[in-house]
């Protein structure tokens, strides 16, 4: 019995006392500079969408690549700034499962809707026809890139990334003037009861971004077996399907062995794990996931899902306890 | 005898009251049912009797989540987990397989349903996935679960499905959440979510209640009823921060209302109900948070939380001649009530999300 107390004790303690250096270098190294590039790179991409327009204007799908990298890389901090006046659903609204998406954008179109030329106006529109999916229709979709009047057009694929711009401002400010203290001083009275539930936090954050890389961004073009379903692939008209999965994990690998703290056998577990995963992906060499060509292309992603998955349960099994989140079989249900 | 003539004999004395029908008795007399997992992976449904022994275990072909016990048949339909497809129409009495629920082309289980008072009828909450529009299965239980028709759940994500007592009127919880297979278990619509109860009475959606706005994103999943046709109902929580509130009360013809709990007492729900029972004659209800490993009773009719009770990885309740039962994740069956605390350790089982009175 005082064995099991003592490694209680062991095991408990050192998270405990140096929670706040953890959460404080996450916010440092880990958040602040993924937010601060949505920030910048949005920006830019308001910018060159005032100065040109024309879907294939090489500079403005240039900003928005880089743009949309910058929130991928952010894509897993869902919470906080993020969920505020749901600014994150309208940066990416994706899966679109019943293509409201392009059928939202060719109403505005075709009504030639006025709420498209002001930024401030279009935060009203349904998060379909927002973001960087909305953004992408408009820029590389065969049938959106070229609808409607090209002054109408254009001024909607500038009020859409101004749009973006804004609510990745917003997301950054909010982060600086307020969550930030939040997020370091946890107490009684507030969102956070102690060091533990900030950790317990991130430790969601991380989670749910696997299983999201795994269940959305591999899972959809994969489909069935008897019907794969390559034209679900997440962004594959840019072609950044494979990208995407690319710079979710390495987000998710830095967050996990930050987590990791002074486990260092945890922590290697986390990168050899991370780097089997995106060994498999760059072997596999398919940007957009065109699943359906080969049975053997299939088995590929199918492995680095695999892949992520095992992630996962490391996360949940190994790391949550350690954070004091039980790894019980109802606990983790969610249904 | 041969085959024919025996099964003509039999129900020639059936037909004649001779033999008596098979009852819950002839399953060993379970009063509860109880989806379960066992260590090397594999997964049961259990029979529950009022001592807490495992009367059956019946393999299921994968993770289960609640179960529907036929009024009068010692039969049970076990549901998967969602989004499954597998409901298995189970004799308790033997152990066998009576028939599989195959889910039309474009629609998934939910997990949850509910027989009408005669057992003639079974009702599945299902998903329409390509509208996103919740539906309820019918199912003809007296003529091998053959389905019947459908009908609209009346809102997204219907989730648990009951029966007012003394009626055919059923309440749904709608849990708002818009999912496709496609993209598994992913949350396609949160920021337009909008739950609610809805009551059907003969296919047709007869009132619905929803929490005013601010509360839309707190997902209407878990129900119970009690006597008189109150409902309760367990929500899990989907917006940012803290969770406002996640065990709310109507009675047909009112305007909901929630149970107004504070501080930590609510914090330590980490904003989900895994599952709600009424007891003492409906005057206390009793919700799970297995999250917070807590169970809390709650008086009925003033609103507030009486108590809280620790328990790792709690999540089933039901009750039973007035008493209540729960079920953990670590095997454990108990009663939580003020006095007694018998409890059953089954340690080579871990009790899935629901316990199901017979």
């Amino acid at each position: 019995m005082k064995r099991i107390c003592l490694i209680a004790v062991l095991v408990t303690l050192p998270f405990g006392t140096q929670a706040q250096p953890v959460a404080e270098a996450i916010l440092k190294s880990h958040i602040f500079p993924r937010f601060e590039a949505l920030a910048t790179a949005s920006s830019d991409l308001a910018n060159k969408a005032q100065e040109s327009c024309a879907p294939a204007s090489k500079e403005l799908r240039g900003a928005y690549h880089a743009a949309f990298d910058a929130w991928v890389s952010a894509s897993h901090l869902r919470f906080g700034p993020t969920e505020r006046q749901d600014r994150a659903f309208a940066l990416a609204f994706w899966p679109d499962s019943r293509g409201a998406t392009p059928r939202t954008l060719a109403a505005l179109i075709a009504d030639k809707d006025p709420v498209a030329t002001s930024a401030d106006a279009y935060g009203d529109v349904s998060i379909a026809a927002r973001g960087f999916y909305a953004l992408e229709f408009l820029l590389f979709d065969d049938t959106l890139k070229a609808a409607g009047d090209p002054a109408y057009h254009c001024a909607l694929v500038q009020t859409v990334s101004s749009d973006i711009s804004n609510n990745a401002s917003a997301i950054l400010v909010d982060w600086t003037s307020r969550y930030a203290g939040i997020f370091l001083a946890p107490g009684p009275e507030g969102r956070y009861r102690s060091e533990e539930e900030v950790l317990q936090e991130l430790l969601k954050a991380l989670s749910t971004g696997l299983q999201f890389t795994s269940e959305a961004r591999l899972g959809r073009p994969l489909g069935t077996f008897d019907r794969p379903r390559p034209n679900r692939a997440e962004a594959r008209r840019s072609e950044r399907s494979a990208r995407h999965v690319a710079l979710s994990l390495s987000s998710l690998q830095d967050l996990a062995i930050r987590l990791a703290g002074l486990d260092t056998a945890l922590a290697a577990d986390f990168s050899a794990k991370f780097a089997i995963a995106q060994n498999g992906l760059t072997a596999l060499n398919d940007p957009v996931f065109k699943t359906g060509a080969s049975l053997q292309t299939r088995i590929k992603v199918e492995v680095v899902q695999q892949n992520v998955d095992s992630i996962r349960s490391v996360v949940t099994q190994e790391l949550g306890p350690t954070l004091g989140v039980a790894a019980g079989f109802n606990s983790l249900d969610g249904d | 005898m041969a085959r024919a003539g025996r099964r003509a004999f039999l129900s020639g004395l059936l037909a004649a009251g001779m033999v008596a029908r098979p009852s819950w008795a002839d399953a060993g007399s379970p009063v509860f049912l109880s989806a379960a997992a066992v260590p090397d992976g594999g997964y049961l449904l259990c029979g529950i009797t009022a001592n807490f022994d495992v009367v059956f275990r019946i393999p299921l072909p994968g993770r289960g989540h609640a179960a529907a016990a036929h009024p009068t048949r010692p039969e049970a339909v076990a549901f998967a987990r969602r989004p499954g497809t597998f409901p298995m129409v189970i004799d308790c009495a033997t152990g066998q397989r009576k028939a599989t629920l195959s889910a039309p082309e474009g629609r998934h289980f939910y997990g949850h349903g509910t027989f009408s008072a005669d057992g003639s009828r079974l009702y599945t909450t299902e998903n329409d996935f390509a509208a996103g529009r919740g539906r309820i299965g019918i199912w003809d239980a007296h003529q091998g679960y053959l389905r019947i028709g459908e009908t609209d759940s009346g809102g997204i994500g219907p989730h648990d499905i009951a029966r007012l007592p003394g009626s055919e009127t059923l309440v749904i919880a709608n849990g708002g959440i818009d999912t496709h297979p496609d993209s598994g278990r992913t949350k396609l619509n949160i920021p337009t979510m909008r739950p609610n109860l809805a009551y059907l009475e003969e296919s047709e959606l007869v009132e619905t209640a929803t929490l005013p706005k601010p509360w839309n994103k707190n997902s209407i999943r878990h129900l119970a009823v009690s006597a008189t046709g109150k409902v309760a109902f367990g929500m899990q929580w989907q917006g940012d921060g803290p969770a406002p509130a996640l065990i709310g009360l109507h009675q047909r013809g009112q305007a909901p209302h929630v149970v107004h709990v504070e501080g930590e007492d609510i914090h330590a729900m980490r904003g989900y109900i895994g599952s709600i029972a009424f007891a003492d004659q409906g005057k206390t209800i009793a919700a799970t948070s297995p999250r917070g490993g807590i169970l809390q009773f709650f008086d009925a009719h003033r609103r507030t939380l009486i108590r809280t009770a620790q328990i790792e990885d709690v999540c089933g309740v039901a009750s039973h001649d007035g008493g209540l039962t729960a079920t953990s994740g670590t095997g454990r069956i108990l009663q939580p009530s003020v006095s007694n605390k018998w409890s059953t350790h089954h340690r080579n089982l871990r009790w899935d999300n629901h316990l199901i009175a017979v």
